[in-house]
């Protein structure tokens, strides 16, 4: 088959099915859809203006935006490389459906001409979030460092399309000439680390700075970032040409699980997208463990299948559950040398951590004609599931609180530390649980039983609880800093100061066990209590005792 | 590579295929003549749809390779060549059965819908339901869109897999005819099944136990059972 036979094959096929959705889509649900979009955008940016706030730099300020300004933009544009080249390494970044790929890509037309519509839209879309993004970034950018208001926008439009094309077009590199998944993973990483080397003033200048440069062309004109530009134009032009390579194999497995975790986030359901990202990236169990455990009937069943799970984790789960530890160790010096907001960093990667650590728990959760299918109620399995995640989770809070106390400079004193220890991985570990034991929010509920506005307020506490809760298990450190930082005779030790914040918190973890063993109960009188206090079943049950009533009267009556 | 007019239908050599520490499919060196109509036997997981995938070219092999008449599986000349009926019917959900056979007709240079598409669809008993989208139907109807565009495009190499699910009776007896009607146009047929009684409409049986063949030849039912309770 020819090229403009394929060419024309293919573009029937999608005139036609364009117009079925044109022809699907309602005004009104576009009409809808702008309009949240637009919402969105503008709560973004107010909060983000906020947190950047309106205040001119002063003459310091200015200084180190000039030494350290591109690395730090830099990181963005090597994020961007790092994500797509481990995207490419896994067969994307396309998202093609099912049905193309057996039916068109199986077919004798030309996988280039196939191909490379989805590719071009998926980089238009892209491209247009890019740009939006940047320039609103250069509109933030301009209120602290001045001048011209056109040149920030357009400077920051053109680093988001920047980054877009460096990204989009790593990604299609790896995928169409078949990048191996661990070059691309290192290539990225190795650029990722550089930059943050670069951007932290500890190593030479990264690449990725380079594109960094074009960021702040207003507040300093740099023709060098003129390359990145070129080279990202190169390498999406490279993968376009290249992306009749792509594995099929890749982008059938991609196919459903894309479509699948598009669906689960605008639902909210943190666990379907957990499952579904770990099948795309292909983590699956080990077949045979790291250690080989007992054999003999265990005397504590959950307990040892927790276990068991535990030890068929694949290497990649366990050096993301170390990276993560690491890292929270490392934003916890940084939140103990002044940079407070870091705890929250901290509390989120532990949190991620959890997320992997309750799994045997969020498998219960996913079956739950399975779990009711044991002889003992939800609550009494699921606080037996307890136990084990929590141990594994005290242990990589130990691994985080361990990075903190290492000697160098924000080193957390080896008290507070130990205290942190104890509370990073249970907190972190009971966010995790309420996460999966809570599950994707109930739409019938939500929307046919209460308002929109508590619906939406259910919503975001619903979303912001169980991270708040791993964020929580930090505070001893702002505690610990806060009595080392007052000089007074009375001040009470860090180790002290960081044990009076850490009791409260313990409390939280045995009031969070409590409710994953009562969890169901506690439902259960909710609603017999909501229905008590409903007018419609106030009338219901009136009208119910005045039948009764009647009745009696009918009967005496008769006698 | 290229093709050649001797080559057997389907070739693998040292074909082999991994998941991380799983191996789906041992090194494996087959061939399918051309015109031959093979039966692929065995347990659930003993490497059949692996091998099929593999055949079709969605699938990349861990080591080995697979070609069809002489071409590299994958190439525009082996997809040509090759029609794969998957055990799950996958089809757009916003296309009808009609559009469904005018495209994949038009991918391979068919003429689109036509007469031939026309009796496929009504010795399949879908006659009254071209116009409607399959994304609507039931398992079985979905099966019998998907044998509808596994055979109305042109192929010389017929791969299937698990055809009879969700199929009803009838259904059934049209495919197992259609089945014969393509093995006798001389295109090669592989067809992996649990139906012991297909064995004996096929010139060969090749039984798969643990990604390995365990059994190669002419078989009867009564080998079948025996294989796959060994």
């Amino acid at each position: 088959m020819t090229v403009s036979e394929s060419a024309a094959a293919v573009g029937a096929l999608r005139r036609a099915r364009r117009k079925h959705r044109v022809s699907d889509i309602h005004w009104v649900d576009a009409f809808y859809q702008v309009y949240i979009t637009g919402i969105v955008a503008i709560v973004a940016i107010v909060l983000v203006s906020g947190v950047v706030g309106d205040q001119r730099l002063g003459a310091a300020g200015m200084a180190r935006v000039h030494a350290h300004g591109p690395a730090m933009a830099g990181l963005a544009a090597a994020l961007a490389v790092a994500v797509g080249l481990r995207s490419g390494g896994r067969g994307g970044p396309l998202a093609l459906e099912a049905p193309d790929v057996r039916h068109v890509l199986l077919s004798p037309v030309d996988r280039g001409v196939a191909l490379r519509g989805p590719a071009l839209r998926q980089i238009r879309f892209l491209a247009l979030c890019g740009a939006g993004a940047g320039a609103a970034a250069g509109q933030l950018a301009l209120r602290r460092l001045g001048g011209n208001p056109a040149a920030w926008v357009a400077s920051g439009a053109a680093f988001g399309l920047l980054c877009v094309g460096l990204g989009f077009g790593s990604a299609l590199v790896a995928s169409g000439r078949r990048l191996p998944r661990w070059a691309a993973t290192a290539i990225g990483a190795v650029l990722l680390a550089w930059s943050v080397a670069d951007a932290t003033g500890r190593g030479p200048t990264a690449p990725a700075s380079f594109a960094g440069r074009m960021a702040l062309w207003p507040f300093k004109f740099d023709a060098l970032a003129v390359v990145p530009g070129v080279l990202a134009l190169a390498l999406v032009a490279v993968g376009i040409a290249s992306v009749a390579g792509t594995s099929l194999e890749s982008a059938e497995r991609r196919t459903s699980l894309v479509g699948q975790l598009k669906f689960a986030v605008t639902l909210q359901d943190l666990r379907t997208v957990l499952v579904l990202r770990r099948q795309l990236a292909m983590e699956v169990p080990r077949t045979r463990p790291w250690l080989r455990g007992s054999r003999r009937a265990p005397r504590f069943p959950v307990w040892r299948r927790g276990w068991r799970g535990v030890l068929r984790w694949p290497l990649v789960r366990v050096a993301r559950v170390v990276v993560l530890a690491g890292g929270a160790g490392l934003a916890l010096r940084g939140a103990y040398s002044g940079t407070t907001p870091l705890v929250v960093l901290a509390g989120l990667a532990l949190w991620i951590a959890a997320l992997d650590a309750v799994e045997p728990m969020a498998q219960e959760t996913d079956h739950p004609g399975r779990r009711d299918g044991f002889p003992m109620d939800a609550g009494s399995l699921m606080v037996r599931h307890v136990p084990a995640p929590a141990v594994l989770m005290l242990l990589i809070g130990a691994l985080a609180a361990g990075v903190a106390a290492l000697p160098g400079g924000g080193s957390v004193p080896l008290a507070p530390a130990g205290v942190l220890a104890g509370t990073l991985g249970l907190l972190a570990f009971m966010g995790a649980a309420v996460s999966v034991l809570q599950g994707a929010p109930n739409q019938v509920d939500q929307l046919a039983m209460i308002t929109p506005e508590v619906a939406g307020t259910r919503t975001v506490v619903r979303t912001v609880w169980p991270p708040a809760l791993a964020v929580g298990g930090t505070l001893p450190i702002v505690a610990a800093r806060a009595a080392a930082s007052t000089h007074s005779a009375t001040a009470l030790s860090p180790a002290v100061a960081a044990a009076f914040v850490a009791i409260p918190l313990l409390i939280v973890v045995a009031l969070g066990v409590a409710w994953v063993r009562y969890r169901d109960q506690l439902h259960a009188w909710i609603k017999v209590s909501m229905e008590q206090m409903s007018p419609t079943k106030a009338i219901e049950r009136a009208q119910a005792e005045r039948a009764a009533l009647d009745d009696g009267d009918d009967e005496e009556e008769a006698r | 590579m290229t093709g050649a007019d001797d080559a057997p239908a389907v070739e693998s050599i040292g074909l082999s295929k991994s998941y991380a520490d799983l191996v789906a499919l041992h090194p494996l060196d087959l061939a399918v003549a051309g015109g031959q109509s093979v039966a692929l036997i065995g347990h659930n997981g003993s490497g059949k749809s692996t091998f099929l995938r593999l055949a079709a070219g969605l699938l990349e092999p861990t080591a080995g390779e697979v070609e069809i008449a002489g071409w590299p599986t994958g190439s525009p000349e082996a997809r040509a060549t090759t029609s794969f009926l998957p055990d799950d019917p996958v089809l757009y959900d916003d296309l009808s059965v009609r559009e469904h056979v005018e495209y994949v007709s038009r991918l391979h240079s068919g003429p689109g819908w036509d007469d031939y598409a026309e009796e496929l669809v009504g010795r399949l008993s879908l006659i009254d339901r071209v116009d409607d989208l399959p994304s609507r139907f039931s398992r079985g109807l979905r099966q019998k869109t998907s044998i509808v565009l596994a055979l109305v495009r042109p192929f010389s190499v017929l791969l299937v897999d698990e055809p009879f699910v969700g199929l009803d009776q009838t259904g059934k007896a049209a495919l197992l005819e259609m089945l014969d009607e393509v093995h006798e146009d001389g295109a090669a047929t592989v067809v992996a099944t649990h139906d012991p009684d297909f064995v004996e409409r096929v010139d060969r049986c090749i039984a798969l136990r643990d990604g390995e063949v365990v059994f190669d030849g002419k078989a009867t039912t009564a080998d079948v059972l025996r294989l796959v309770s060994a």
